[in-house]
């Protein structure tokens, strides 16, 4: 059976779910759009108006639109194999890894449980970490501790060693995400050809971002040295390899390291100025990609992984328009803040006004 | 089943709810109430601090054992601030014990590393170069001598190469890699610090001795572990000197934690509104009384009991109340695992039992092997826990029909068939399996009549699947059949019947169908295709009972014809084995043949299992 056939129910699955996608005029009208208007077109009624406070109304979106995503996602890996279904929930995990940041800095600054638990994610049993017993420890280490006699052992450990010697978050939330991203792309390597091309260049883009925007924010906001530095990425298999971040993290300032980008990322970020450039365009071309490979791909799992990667930035620049109406913000201030959650929708609106 | 609404003071929910536990007769209903004034939620604040300090019990016990709960003891009401005050306390006390459990961690790491090092050492004892320099650094070079977790070295391969450093692997265990890292002294030293830390490099100091006595180092390093080793039985004595003065109270705060939990599960269904508290559940018809007794007595009669019946929607609301008898136990789990009765459904557990003894015996008999089985359910008891007699009564059924086949360990004329052997007549043996097809079908068909009756849905009753028409057609299939069968034609009675039930039935599917003609004449015709050939091979299906007890008979005679080429000694081990190969294979095969019939030709025609199961609140035996 081809592949085509193997994964026809999927990539249908896919076609038909990608109509829930924002389209490019829907995008660009978020953030002149009032909280009513944002309300009655995505049903939004009955959960602003079940939540007393404006921070409660904030997390209630912020949670269904959670629920959403992995429901669709949830969805999709029905009619998955093992491996795909591994690597769609690992893509998933990363909510639970933020309900994990989110007990480390509680418990690191000793809020009270209920403030903690306020701000943890209600996730699905595949994707949850035992939030509860965590919750109940009564301490970092602790935490830690009870971490390591589960599947994030490693994570754990290195992190709880990380944190005795240097009593920073910074060390353990890194730790976190670097163990995320290598995991991804661990996973991406036990695929055949067939769903190998697509899925390297759909994570090959998202690790491409991500090993950039961390190499610039840790070598010159955080000051870190080049060994340090490069210590935290996640190598790419696409762009920013292995050798060609010790090349780029061993450069001394900004300007030289975005001229010393690989082709195309070069042109795509040349001449910028700020971080925050460099996070829009470089958004803006992982977006393209994603797009690219939803539209084209013949892979059922990249296509699926695509779909729920621009529904997560759909569902998110959505919920920075309701959160910037809510707040009360300037139309501007909503701009920026969608703008780099989605570069190319506001851009075009902040263009035409 | 009845629905009990119970309005009583919020202060006394708690006296409430071990009244309620005491009787075992409570299962909560979830729903909020109808009225909207009733939006409290009284048992949160209780539920979290009873959480909290059963979460904190939970993990001092696990460092200082208490003997196990053997029963509920004295019944007292457990206020918030009771169990506020306990809470407290034993936060305070895990503070302490915390302090204990974190020591004990410190000395597994510190084993841990000297058997590292003692590792390292033996590796290290294999190289010609003069060890005693990696002790500390030089005038012009900074050495690392550790370890760190095996997934984190190429990434601090590449970090410690940008700071001008080398990393050298020289061993693996388990997921530790031991690796010397070596650069010049000066101001990348600083810079290599964070990084080997974010690493979770781990460093093994190089003894003095190192140049000298390997095994006087050895001597060492052991001394190093028993020295750890009697800390960690020091840190044991203190824990438990620490522990003893708290033992008594940690029993008794256990007993409060047992008392408070009824509350705490009722919490989900509480509401309140001021002082009236709400609470509603299902409770058996025949407990109502006792528990209204027993109400009145804990709460002085400051409580309205209201009682009625479950109402039609809330059918699968409603819990059923599980099998009882400790015979049934088992089979009651395997019905469980197809679904559990819904409410007013008949239980299938006794007919699934009686029908399961009848055919795995009938396909499987066999004095001694049944004996085997039996024997093997009795001796495994301990380890089978509730499920042992279901082997016992399979091992007894067996037993009996061996006795009817006159079998015994395939041995066909040792013992006189109190009946005959199942190979004397095939036939027979297969006319009476179709006949034990036809029986249990329309058993199956009238139950599924019942139920459907019970909750008054006449229509699927009469024109459902195997409801009252298909049973007529059934029935009219048999009959004209055994006429045929006996040459006497398939009859004019059973031929009509046929015609008009199969005409009922697609006129039924005709006026239920909402699709275009061509469709629904395609539907409605492969649909009584389908009831026909359905009930044929349905029946066919119980062939089987026959299949399996012939084949019995003849995978016997094939263990006793190999038996009869061998010599004395291999004629006793082939029928040994072939015992034990039929045991296994075959009552393996004719377990999951009678599971498939009951499950596909029994419970799929008259078993919803769309019920979920009553489960009163009650107190524990002890805290998990």
């Amino acid at each position: 059976m081809t592949q085509v056939a193997d994964q026809a129910y999927l990539s249908t699955l896919v076609s038909a779910m990608s109509t829930r996608l924002f389209g490019a005029a829907l995008m660009s009208g978020l953030s002149q759009r009032s909280l009513q208007s944002l309300s009655d077109t995505f049903g939004l009624g009955p959960i602003l108006d079940e939540q007393p406070s404006t921070t409660a109304k904030s997390r209630a979106i912020e949670q269904s639109f959670i629920h959403m995503l992995l429901t669709e996602l949830r969805v999709l890996i029905r009619p998955m194999n093992a491996n795909e279904r591994g690597l769609v929930l690992g893509w998933g995990r990363k909510y639970g890894l933020y309900n994990l940041k989110t007990l480390i800095r509680g418990k690191l600054y000793e809020l009270d449980p209920k403030e903690i638990r306020a701000n943890l994610f209600e996730l699905p049993s595949d994707i949850h970490l035992s939030d509860q017993d965590l919750l109940r420890a009564e301490n970092v280490l602790e935490l830690l501790r009870q971490l390591e006699a589960g599947p994030h052992r490693q994570i754990a450990r290195q992190a709880r060693e990380v944190y005795e010697q240097q009593r920073d978050p910074f060390a353990l939330e890194a730790a976190v995400d670097q163990r995320y991203y290598i995991g991804l792309a661990r996973r991406i390597m036990a695929f055949s050809n067939d769903h190998l091309a697509s899925l390297r260049r759909l994570l090959g883009a998202e690790l491409d971002r991500v090993a950039l925007l961390w190499l610039l924010r840790f070598r010159f906001c955080y000051q870190l040295s080049p060994s340090e530095t490069y210590y935290w990425l996640v190598p790419s298999m696409r762009l920013l390899t292995r050798e060609r971040l010790l090349q780029l993290a061993n450069l001394e300032t900004f300007d030289q390291v975005l001229k010393a980008l690989p082709s195309p990322l070069d042109a795509v970020v040349a001449e910028s100025k700020t971080i925050a450039e460099v996070q829009q365009r470089i958004g803006r071309y992982t977006s393209d990609e994603t797009r690219w490979v939803l539209a084209r791909s013949q892979s059922g799992v990249a296509r699926a992984l695509a779909y729920l990667m621009l529904r997560e930035t759909d569902l998110m620049l959505l919920f920075a328009a309701v959160q910037g109406q809510l707040l009360q913000f300037p139309e501007k201030t909503v701009q920026v803040a969608l703008e780099l959650i989605e570069p190319s929708c506001a851009w075009s609106a902040h263009q035409a006004a | 089943m009845k629905h009990v609404r119970l309005l009583t003071l919020t202060e006394a929910l708690p006296q409430a709810s071990l009244a309620l536990a005491e009787t075992e007769s409570f299962h909560p209903d979830d729903r909020p109430p109808t009225e909207a004034q009733l939006s409290a939620l009284p048992g949160h604040v209780y539920r979290e601090r009873y959480s909290q300090a059963h979460s904190r019990l939970d993990k001092i016990t696990r460092l200082i054992p208490i003997a196990p709960a053997t029963g509920i003891g004295q019944i007292r009401v457990v206020g918030i601030e009771e169990l506020g005050a306990l809470d407290d306390w034993l936060g305070k006390l895990w503070e302490e014990a915390s302090g204990y459990e974190e020591d004990l961690h410190r000395l597994d790491d510190e084993d841990r590393l000297v058997r590292e090092q003692q590792a390292a050492l033996q590796n290290f004892a294999h190289l010609n170069i003069d060890l005693g320099m990696l002790r500390s650094k030089t005038r012009f070079l900074d050495i690392y001598v550790g370890m760190v977790p095996r997934e984190n070295l190429r990434q601090l391969e590449g970090a410690v190469g940008l700071a001008g450093y080398l990393l050298h692997v020289y061993m693996q265990l388990d997921d530790s890699t031991h690796v010397v890292i070596l650069g010049p002294t000066g101001a990348q030293e600083s810079k290599l610090g964070p990084v080997l830390s974010a690493a979770g490099f781990q460093s093994l100091p190089i003894p003095e001795e190192l140049d000298r006595e390997p095994a006087e180092l050895q001597r060492n390093l052991d001394a190093k572990r028993r020295s750890i080793a009697e800390q960690r039985q020091s840190l044991q004595q203190s824990l438990t000197a620490w522990a003893a003065p708290h033992t008594d109270r940690l029993i008794e705060a256990r007993h409060t934690l047992m008392l408070a939990e009824p509350l705490v599960a009722l919490d989900p269904s509480l509401r309140s509104a001021g002082h009236l508290a709400h609470l509603a559940g299902w409770v058996p018809a025949r407990a109502v009384n006792a528990l209204r007794q027993r109400l009145s007595d804990s709460l002085n009669g400051a409580f309205e009991l209201s009682v009625r019946d479950p109402l039609p929607e809330e059918r699968l609301l409603v819990p059923t109340v599980p099998v009882k008898s400790r015979l049934l136990a088992p089979f009651a789990m395997l019905v469980n695992q197809y679904g559990i009765p819904a409410y007013g459904e008949v239980d299938p557990t006794p007919l699934f039992a009686l029908t399961f003894l009848l055919m795995f015996g009938s396909m499987f008999g066999d004095v001694g092997q049944g004996a085997v089985i039996a024997g093997a359910a009795w001796w495994l008891r301990g380890k089978l826990g509730r499920f042992w007699p279901f082997g016992l009564m399979a091992g007894l059924s067996s037993i009996g029909f061996g006795f009817l086949y006159g079998s015994i360990f395939g041995y066909e004329h040792v013992l006189p068939a109190l009946w005959m052997s199942p190979l004397s007549d095939p036939l027979l043996m297969l006319s009476i399996a179709l006949v034990w097809g036809v029986v249990f079908l329309t058993v199956a068909c009238l139950l599924a009549i019942y139920n459907r009756l019970a909750v008054r849905n006449w229509p699927d009753a009469v024109f459902g699947h195997h409801g009252v028409v298909n049973l007529i057609f059934y029935l009219s299939l048999i009959a004209g059949s055994l006429q045929l069968g006996r040459g006497q034609g398939f009859g004019t009675l059973p031929a009509v019947l046929i015609v008009l039930s199969l005409s009922a039935l697609a006129v039924h599917s005709w006026r239920h169908l909402e699709a275009p003609v061509g469709e629904k004449i395609l539907v409605v015709f492969i649909e009584t295709l389908e009831t026909i050939i359905g009930y044929v091979s349905n029946t066919l299906s119980f062939l089987r009972v026959a299949a399996f007890s012939l084949n019995h008979v003849a995978l016997s005679i094939a263990v006793f014809t190999l038996a009869g080429m061998m010599g004395t000694f291999g004629h006793v081990l082939t029928v040994i084995l072939g015992n034990v190969f039929v045991l296994v294979l075959e009552g393996g095969i004719v377990m999951i043949q009678v599971m498939r019939l009951q499950y596909y030709e029994g419970f799929s025609r008259y078993f919803s299992g769309d019920g979920h199961a009553f489960a009163p609140i009650r107190f524990r035996r002890g805290l998990s």
